[in-house]
């Protein structure tokens, strides 16, 4: 089975909120500060769910948060 | 480090020592010619009372830790601490817990071989308890491993 990665555009979206905090962010959407590190930092691709609701907090569509590129 | 890890560091630490009371105290008992019924016994009921009371103690003291360090990072009286399990939490805990369950099932194996080549089943039952030990400590090593990598 092919893999590739789920990039993301979470700090930038984060810096165009007004500096919004990994914390601010992590409550609104009910995970731990961690998470956000490990998304930021490429370590952890989020559920589907997650992935939507941090969308709904910056307003945007998912694919201008998220990204996928096939691996190869 | 999230509360979440400092948990599993802890009782990785615990339970660390735990395994190397046991294995300490078994190849004591084989040396002194003591690896009796009541003697090991005796051990199990140790190691089993340890085990328990060394998990409550040490969710009570990552909790105190935790909550004091909040205070003097954010000067804040009643510091919010994140001691609930999100998604990446339980997916890494997932992972953590069939590693634990894998070896304990090899294990349980091993134990059942003693049988074949005809060992007495105090062997056995300490192998069990070894196994079981070994399995919760490498479990552990892989949840913070999974922390630290990324999942």
């Amino acid at each position: 089975m092919a893999t590739g990665r789920i990039r993301n555009n979470i700090r930038t979206l984060r810096f165009h909120h007004d500096e919004m905090t990994q914390q601010d962010l992590a409550k609104q959407v009910g995970v731990s500060r961690q998470t956000i590190i490990a998304m930021e930092k490429d370590k952890y691709s989020p559920s589907l769910e997650l992935a939507f609701r941090i969308a709904h907090v910056f307003g945007v569509p998912l694919e201008e948060v998220f990204s996928y590129e096939p691996e190869g | 480090m999230s509360f979440q890890q400092k948990n599993v560091a802890v009782t990785l630490s615990s339970f660390s020592l735990i395994l190397i009371f046991f294995s300490v105290r078994v190849y004591q008992l084989i040396q002194q010619e003591n690896f009796t019924e009541s003697n090991l016994f005796w051990l199990w009921g140790i190691v089993i009372f340890m085990a328990v009371v060394v998990t409550i103690v040490a969710m009570i003291l990552t909790h105190t830790t935790s909550t004091i360090f909040e205070v003097f990072r954010t000067g804040n009286k009643h510091p919010e601490i994140e001691d609930f399990e999100d998604e990446r939490d339980k997916l890494i805990d997932l992972r953590g817990t069939k590693i634990t369950y894998t070896l304990s099932s090899l294990g349980v194996f091993v134990a059942m071989l003693t049988f074949v080549f005809g060992q007495p089943p105090l062997v056995m039952f300490t192998l069990l308890i070894f196994f079981g030990l070994l399995a919760q400590v490498i479990g552990d090593i892989t949840r913070l491993l999974l922390y630290q990598r990324g999942i």
